[in-house]
C-alpha cells in the first residue's frame, strides 16, 4: 500500500511538465548537489532494517501501514518542533512573497486598464511598471531569503540532531550495536537526518507557496469576474476527476506487479554480483544470467503494463491543466459572455496572466509527496532511536557512590544472574559465580550455551533481566558508565582502531598518558618495534601511513587496554589466533595483559585453559559443572566429553607427517 | 546528457525516436502559435469586434488541438522509447556484469551495483518520459513565440531574442556558482560519514576507554565541518540564485516597459500592447520552468553518466578461440601484477607446479600469497609474464573451460540464500541426489543438516546468515568435492575454527586435495610440511623454495614461520610473570 501511495504520487509528480506555473520570475530553487535526489526515485518500500527486502516479502498489511504513516507523521512533528518556529516565520516571508507575485500582476493588469483610457497618463503607467518592478525585486528577494533562511535553519537542525543521537547512541546498550551493521547506524545519523532536509528547508515553504498563491489569486479574479472564475475552474476539476479514475483496484493491482518485479531485478542484482565468484567459478554464468535476462524481462513488461495505461490517462488530464488550453476555454468564455454583455472585456487580462497556470501550482504540491513520505519515514526510524531503552545509570552520584568508587580489587560476583535477549527465551539462568580478583575464569560450553552472552554482560553490552553482576560489591548498574568501562576492559576478536594516530589510539585509553607510558605499554604488547619502524612512528596514521595487520592491530589494542589498566577484563580466546601470521606474539602480549587482573575468559580450544584458575562449564544458560581442569577432565562430565573431542581432534590436526596427510 | 541518453536506447527501440522528437516539436510549435494567434484574438476581442474574435478563437482552438495531439503522442512515443530503453539498457548491464573480471567486483557492493540497475536506469528513464519535453519545450515555446511576433511586432521580437541569451548566461553562471562549492559539500559529507561509520564501529573501544566523550570528539568536529559546508553552499547560492531571479524579471518588465512606451506614444493600439504583454508573460513562462528543473537535469545527468560508466567498465577479454590444456600443471612465467593503487604487486614471479603435486605459499600478510591464487583463477589478468595451464595461457581458454579445471576454496564462502542442498549442488548442477549427499558427507555437512531445523531444506538464510563460519567453510568444500576439478586452488582460513570444526575441515580438504594439483596459501604448520614445494613469499617476490627439509635446515624466513607455529600451538593462556 505504501509502495501504491508513492507511485501515485509520482503519477502527479510527472504530470508537472507541461504544466506552468502561474507566476512570472523564476521560482528560486536553492537544492544543494549532494543531495540531488528528486526527482521521486522509486525504493522498495522500507520501515524496518531489512536490507534487501527478499523476493518473497508477503503484502504489507494496508491498516498497519496506514498506522505506520501516521505515527511517522507525528514523529516529524516532533522531531521538528525545536525548529518549528523558525520554519512558521520562513514560511511567513514566503506567504508575503506569494502575494507580492498576485500583486505584482495586479499593478500590470492596472497597467492594461490605463492604456485603454484615453488619454493615457504616460507618468502613471511608467510609475506602474516600476512599482511591478519593485513589487517583483521584492517577491524574489523574500522568496531566495526564505529558503535561505530554512537552509540555514536546517544545517543547525542537522547538526544539533546528530550530536543528540550520537549523545543518545553513546547511552544504549552496546548490544544495540553489535546486533546491527555499522552501515545501519551510519544510516540513521547520516541518510535519514539527511532525509528530514526536504521536511525542513523545503515542504512547509513549498505547501505555503503552493497555497497562498492560487487562494489569493482565486480571491482576486472572484472580485474581478465570479463567472470566469467559475469557468477557470473547470479545466481543474476536469483534471483532478480525470486523475482519480487511476486509483482503481486494477491500476494498483499491475502497481503491485511493477513493484515485486522491480524488488525481483534489484535482489537478483544484488546476489549475481554477491555470489559473482561462485558462479563463476562453477561455471553457472549462464543460468545466473538467464536468470537476471528473466527478472528483467518481467520487470519491463510489468513497467509497461502499469504504465501504459496510465500515461494514457495521464497525459489526457495533463493538456486540460495546460496553460495554452486554459487559456483558449477562458477566452472562449469571455468572448462568449463579452458578445451578451456579461463580461468587460479588459477583465479578462487578469485571467490570462495569472488565472491560466493556477492549476499547475496546485500540482506543485504533490511534487514533494515522494520526499515528504521519505522524510516522514526517516522521522520514524529516528524517534524510534531517540526512545530506545538506555543503560540505566544513577542519575546523581550520591554519597555512597562516591565512597563505593574508591579503587576496589576486582571482585566480581554474579548474583543469580538470569538474561535473555527476547522475552520468555533465556539464555542464561541462575548464574551464580564468583570471579576473584587476580584469577582467570574460563566460560566453556557448547556454541549456543551462552558462553559470549554471560562475558557481554560483565562489559554491560546488555542488562541481566534477573539477578544482578557486583563488582566490589557494587551492582555495575549503579556505576556511572565511565566509571565503569575504567574498571572493566574487553578484547575481543574484532578490533576496533579510530582514525587518528597510532598515539591518539592509545591515548584514547587514558588521555593523559605520557610518551614514555605509551612506549612502555606498547613494548609490553610487544607492538613497540613495528611502530618505530613506521614511517611515523606513533605519529603515523591508522590507514594511511600505519598500515597493520590483524596481529599487528590485535597487539595496539592490547597495548591500549594495558594503558587503561582496568582491574576486571573480559577476553575471547579465539583473539590469540586472529593472526596466523603473529599468533606467537599476540599470545605473549595477552599474557602480559592478563597478569594481575581478575579476568573472565570465552574459551574455544580447551588445551589453551588447562591451566585457569576456574573453569565454568555452560550448557544451555546454565553452569552445569565448575573447577579446574585436572578435576573436571576426569568428572564423567560434559567437560570430560568436550576434552576427549578436543584431544581426538587436536591429535588429529598434529597427526604426524604422513604423506597422506594432504596429497 | 540527452545525447548520451540517447546512446542508452538500444537500436530496435529506437525507431520512435523521430517521431517522439517530432512530436515535441509540433506540440512547442502549436504552443507558440496558439499564443501569437492570442494578439490579433485579444485585439478583436478588446475591439468588441465579436465576429473577428470568433474566427480567431476558431484559429486558436485548432492550433491548441494540434498541440494537444502532440502533447499526448510525445508523452506515448516517449514512454514507449524509454521501457525500450529500460529493457535494452538492464540487459545490457547483466551481460556486461557476467563479462566482468572478478577483480571489479572486490571494490564495490552489490547494493550501490543493484541501484544502478535499477535506480538509475528508472532515473534514465525519466528523461525520456518527461525531461527531454520539458527541455525542447522550455527553449522551443519562448523561441517559436519570439518568431512569431516577428510578423506582428518585430521590435518585441527583437528584444526577446536579445533578452533570451542574457537570462541563459545568468542561469550558467548560477549553476557554475553553486557546484563549485557543491565540491567541500561533499568532501565534508564524506568525512563525517567515515566518522559516523567509525563512530558505530569504534563503539565498544570507545566506552572500553571511558572515552565516550572523548572519542566522538573527532565525529562532532566532523560533524561541525559538515554544517558548515552546507551553509557555505546556500551562502554561495545566494547571489546566482537572486541574479537569476532579477534578471528574469527585469527582462520580462522591460518588455513590459517597451511594449507599453510603443502604446503611450501612439505607435501601437493599446488593445495590442495588452495582448503582447500577455503573450511576454507566455513567452518568459517556460523558462522559469526551465531553471527550475536544472536540479532534475543534474541528477538525470548524473544518472546517465553512471550508467555508461558502468558499461563501460573493462572486460575480461575472451578469446575467440578456445584452447585445452594439455595436463593439470600450473606455470608462472615472469608474471607481474599490480593492483591500480598499487601498493600490493607480485613482482617476477616465475614457478611450476607439476601435475598432480602440492605447492604451499608461506609468508606474511599482504605478500601477495591470496593474489597469487586470484590471478591463477583469472579474478584478474597478470601485468606483464603469463600464467599457463597444461603449458596453454589461461587468458587463451575460455572462461568455461579454465574454470572446469578448477576447484576454488577461498576464505570468504559466498552462500546463496537457498537451501543447503542446492548451495552444495552449485558445484556441479548436474549431480545426482547421490552424489550431492555423498559430497556432504565427506565434508561433514550432514552433521550440520541434523541440527538445523528444516534438513536439507533449510534456507540457510541472506548470505548463509544462519550457519556458522566454520560451517560456511564445510559447505564451499562439499560443493568443491562435487565438482571434483583436477586443480585446487586453496586459500586456507585465516580465522580461526575450535579444533572440532577444524578437524573436520582438515578430513574434507584431504579428500578434496587427494590425487589434485594443489595451490595452497598455507597458515598451519601440518599443511606446508607435507607439499612438495613450498614457496616463501615475500613483498611479492618469491624469496625462498624448495621442501620443507630443505628450507628448514636454511634457517631463513621458513624456519622462522615455522617455529612461531609450533609455539603458537603449545600455547595455554597463562599470565605472564611479574
Amino acid at each position: 500500500m505504501m509502495a501504491q501511495n508513492s507511485r501515485s504520487a509520482e503519477v502527479t509528480a510527472e504530470a508537472r511538465p507541461s504544466a506552468a506555473s502561474a507566476q512570472v520570475g523564476a521560482s528560486p530553487q536553492l537544492e544543494a548537489p549532494a543531495r540531488l535526489e528528486a526527482p521521486p526515485q522509486l525504493e522498495a518500500p522500507s520501515g524496518g532494517w531489512a536490507l534487501s527486502p527478499p523476493s518473497a516479502a508477503p503484502p504489507p498489511d494496508r491498516v498497519a501501514l496506514k498506522q505506520q504513516a501516521r505515527r511517522d507523521k507525528t514523529a516529524a512533528r516532533q522531531l521538528l518542533a525545536p525548529v518549528n518556529r523558525s520554519i512558521s516565520l520562513a514560511g511567513l516571508l514566503v506567504a508575503v512573497a506569494a502575494v507580492c507575485g498576485v500583486v505584482s500582476f495586479l499593478l500590470i493588469v492596472e497597467v492594461c486598464r490605463r492604456l485603454l483610457r484615453v488619454p493615457v497618463d504616460t507618468g502613471t503607467v511608467t510609475g506602474l511598471v516600476v512599482a511591478a518592478f519593485l513589487v517583483l525585486a521584492l517577491r524574489g528577494l523574500l522568496q531566495v531569503t526564505g529558503l535561505v533562511w530554512a537552509h540555514q535553519i536546517d544545517a543547525g537542525f542537522q547538526l544539533s540532531l546528530r550530536r543528540q543521537l550520537a549523545a543518545k547512541l553513546s547511552r544504549v546498550p552496546l548490544g544495540w550495536f553489535t546486533e546491527r551493521s555499522s552501515v545501519q547506524v551510519k544510516r540513521l545519523l547520516s541518510d535519514d537526518v539527511e532525509a528530514l532536509h526536504y521536511l525542513v528547508a523545503h515542504s512547509r515553504l513549498e505547501y505555503v507557496n503552493a497555497t497562498v498563491t492560487p487562494l489569493v489569486t482565486i480571491v482576486y479574479l472572484f472580485v474581478v469576474d465570479w463567472r470566469l472564475t467559475l469557468v477557470l475552474l473547470v479545466p481543474v476539476i476536469g483534471y483532478l476527476f480525470t486523475l482519480s479514475t487511476l486509483t482503481s483496484p486494477a491500476h494498483n493491482a499491475r502497481l503491485g506487479l511493477f513493484s515485486r518485479g522491480e524488488q525481483v531485478v534489484e535482489s537478483t542484482t544484488v546476489e549475481f554480483v554477491d555470489g559473482i565468484s561462485v558462479v563463476r567459478a562453477f561455471g553457472q554464468t549462464r543460468k545466473a544470467h538467464k536468470g537476471f535476462q528473466d527478472a528483467v524481462g518481467q520487470y519491463a513488461d510489468a513497467l509497461n503494463a502499469w504504465k501504459l495505461p496510465m500515461t494514457r490517462t495521464q497525459s489526457m488530464a495533463e493538456i486540460l491543466l495546460a496553460p495554452v488550453f486554459v487559456a483558449l476555454v477562458v477566452t472562449a468564455a469571455a468572448v462568449g459572455m463579452g458578445a451578451i454583455g456579461w463580461v468587460e472585456p479588459t477583465d479578462l487580462v487578469p485571467f490570462l496572466l495569472v488565472g491560466i497556470g493556477l492549476g499547475a501550482s496546485l500540482i506543485g504540491l504533490a511534487y514533494g509527496a515522494q520526499a515528504l513520505r521519505e522524510g516522514s519515514s526517516a522521522a520514524g526510524r529516528l524517534r524510534a532511536l531517540q526512545s530506545l531503552p538506555e543503560l540505566a545509570t544513577p542519575a546523581k552520584r550520591d554519597e555512597d557512590g562516591r565512597e563505593a568508587a574508591a579503587p576496589g580489587r576486582g571482585h566480581v560476583q554474579f548474583r543469580d544472574v538470569g538474561f535473555g535477549y527476547h522475552e520468555g527465551q533465556p539464555v542464561l539462568r541462575n548464574v551464580d559465580v564468583e570471579l576473584a580478583p587476580g584469577t582467570v575464569t574460563a566460560l566453556v560450553g557448547p556454541s549456543g550455551s551462552g558462553k559470549s552472552t554471560m562475558a557481554r554482560l560483565l562489559a554491560r553490552f546488555y542488562d541481566v533481566t534477573d539477578g544482578a553482576i557486583l563488582i566490589d560489591g557494587r551492582d555495575i548498574r549503579a556505576w556511572s558508565l565511565e566509571e565503569l568501562y575504567r574498571t572493566v576492559g574487553f578484547v575481543l576478536q574484532e578490533v576496533h582502531l579510530i582514525r587518528g594516530t597510532v598515539a591518539d589510539n592509545l591515548r584514547l585509553a587514558r588521555p593523559s598518558a605520557t610518551p614514555a607510558e605509551l612506549e612502555d605499554a606498547a613494548r609490553t604488547a610487544q607492538i613497540h618495534d613495528r611502530i618505530t619502524a613506521l614511517p611515523r612512528g606513533y605519529d603515523s596514521e591508522i590507514g594511511v601511513d600505519a598500515i597493520l595487520s590483524g596481529g599487528e592491530a590485535q597487539r595496539l589494542s592490547v597495548a591500549r587496554t594495558l594503558l587503561a589498566d582496568s582491574r576486571v577484563l573480559v577476553l575471547d580466546e579465539a583473539t590469540a589466533y586472529a593472526d596466523p601470521e603473529a599468533e606467537a606474539a599476540v599470545q605473549d602480549a595477552l599474557a602480559s595483559l592478563i597478569a594481575d587482573r581478575t579476568v573472565l575468559v570465552i574459551a574455544h580450544r580447551l588445551h589453551t585453559i588447562t591451566e585457569v584458575d576456574q573453569i565454568l562449564v555452560l550448557s544451555d544458560g546454565r553452569i552445569v559443572e565448575r573447577g579446574d581442569h585436572p578435576t573436571l577432565r576426569q568428572s564423567g562430565g560434559l567437560y570430560q566429553r568436550l576434552w576427549q573431542t578436543n584431544e581426538e581432534a587436536m591429535a588429529m590436526l598434529a597427526e604426524p607427517g604422513t604423506r597422506e596427510e594432504l596429497v | 546528457m540527452i545525447r548520451k541518453a540517447i546512446a542508452l536506447v538500444p537500436a530496435d527501440a529506437r525507431q520512435p525516436l523521430p517521431a517522439h522528437l517530432g512530436a515535441i516539436g509540433v506540440y512547442s510549435i502549436a504552443q507558440a502559435a496558439a499564443y501569437v494567434v492570442l494578439v490579433p484574438l485579444l485585439e478583436a476581442f478588446l475591439g468588441r469586434d465579436w465576429a473577428a474574435a470568433s474566427i480567431w478563437l476558431a484559429v486558436m482552438a485548432g492550433t491548441v488541438a494540434v498541440a494537444a495531439v502532440g502533447s499526448y503522442l510525445q508523452s506515448m512515443l516517449g514512454l514507449r522509447i524509454g521501457v525500450g530503453m529500460l529493457r535494452g539498457v538492464s540487459i545490457r548491464l547483466g551481460d556486461h556484469l557476467s563479462t566482468l573480471p572478478l577483480g571489479w567486483f572486490a571494490g564495490r557492493d552489490s547494493a550501490s551495483v543493484a541501484r544502478v540497475v535499477v535506480g538509475e536506469v528508472r532515473e534514465v528513464l525519466g528523461v525520456f518520459a518527461r525531461l527531454l519535453a520539458i527541455l525542447i519545450a522550455g527553449i522551443a515555446v519562448p523561441l517559436g513565440i519570439a518568431v512569431g511576433l516577428l510578423f506582428v511586432d518585430w521590435r518585441l521580437s527583437v528584444a526577446m531574442f536579445l533578452g533570451l541569451p542574457v537570462m541563459a548566461l545568468v542561469n550558467i553562471l548560477a549553476g557554475r556558482s553553486y557546484r563549485s562549492v557543491d565540491d567541500r559539500m561533499h568532501q565534508s559529507a564524506a568525512e563525517a560519514n567515515a566518522r559516523v561509520l567509525e563512530f558505530a564501529v569504534a563503539q565498544p573501544a570507545l566506552r572500553a576507554f571511558g572515552g565516550v566523550g572523548n572519542g566522538t570528539r573527532a565525529l562532532d568536529t566532523a560533524l561541525v565541518k559538515q554544517q558548515r559546508a552546507a551553509k557555505a553552499l546556500t551562502a554561495a547560492a545566494i547571489p546566482g540564485l537572486a541574479a537569476f531571479t532579477l534578471v528574469v524579471q527585469l527582462v520580462f518588465l522591460a518588455l513590459v516597459y517597451l511594449v507599453v512606451s510603443r502604446a503611450t506614444s501612439g505607435e501601437i493600439s493599446a488593445a495590442s500592447a495588452i495582448a503582447l504583454i500577455v503573450v511576454t508573460a507566455r513567452f518568459i513562462d517556460p523558462l522559469t520552468q526551465l531553471g527550475q528543473v536544472g536540479t532534475a537535469v543534474r541528477t538525470s545527468a548524473a544518472a546517465v553518466d553512471r550508467v555508461h560508466g558502468l558499461l563501460e567498465a573493462e572486460e575480461l577479454h575472451d578469446p575467440e578461440s578456445d584452447v585445452r590444456p594439455a595436463d593439470n600443471s600450473i606455470t608462472f612465467d615472469n608474471v607481474g601484477f599490480c593492483y591500480q593503487a598499487g601498493t600490493r604487486v607480485i613482482r617476477n614471479q616465475s614457478l611450476v607446479v607439476p601435475a598432480g603435486t602440492t605447492t604451499a605459499i608461506v609468508g606474511p600478510s599482504g605478500s601477495g600469497k591470496t593474489t597469487m591464487l586470484r590471478l591463477v583463477a583469472r579474478f584478474y589478468d597478470v601485468d606483464t609474464g603469463v600464467i599457463r595451464i597444461g603449458g596453454q595461457d589461461v587468458r587463451d581458454m575460455s572462461l568455461e573451460t579454465l574454470m572446469a579445471q578448477i576447484s576454488p576454496v577461498f576464505q570468504d564462502v559466498y552462500l546463496f540464500n537457498q537451501t543447503i542442498e542446492e548451495n552444495i549442488r552449485i558445484g556441479r548442477p548436474d549431480a545426482t541426489d547421490a552424489e550431492v549427499r555423498e559430497a556432504a558427507r565427506i565434508a561433514a555437512v550432514d552433521e550440520i543438516v541434523e541440527r538445523l531445523p528444516d534438513g536439507w531444506s533449510t534456507v540457510v538464510g541472506e548470505r548463509g546468515a544462519n550457519v556458522s563460519g566454520g560451517e560456511r567453510q564445510r559447505i564451499s568444500i562439499a560443493r568443491a568435492l562435487l565438482k571434483n576439478a583436477p586443480i585446487v586452488l586453496l586459500d586456507e582460513a585465516t580465522s580461526s575454527l575450535d579444533p572440532h570444526n577444524e578437524a573436520v575441515v582438515v578430513r574434507g580438504l584431504r579428500e578434496l586435495t587427494e590425487g589434485k594439483t594443489v595451490v595452497v596459501v598455507a597458515h598451519k604448520l601440518s599443511t606446508v610440511a607435507h607439499a612438495d614445494q613450498i614457496l616463501v613469499v615475500e613483498d611479492g617476490q618469491i624469496v625462498d623454495r624448495g621442501t620443507h627439509n630443505e628450507l628448514i635446515g636454511r634457517e631463513g624466513r621458513y624456519a622462522q614461520f615455522c617455529r612461531q607455529r609450533d609455539r603458537a600451538r603449545g600455547w595455554r593462556l597463562t599470565a605472564a610473570a611479574g
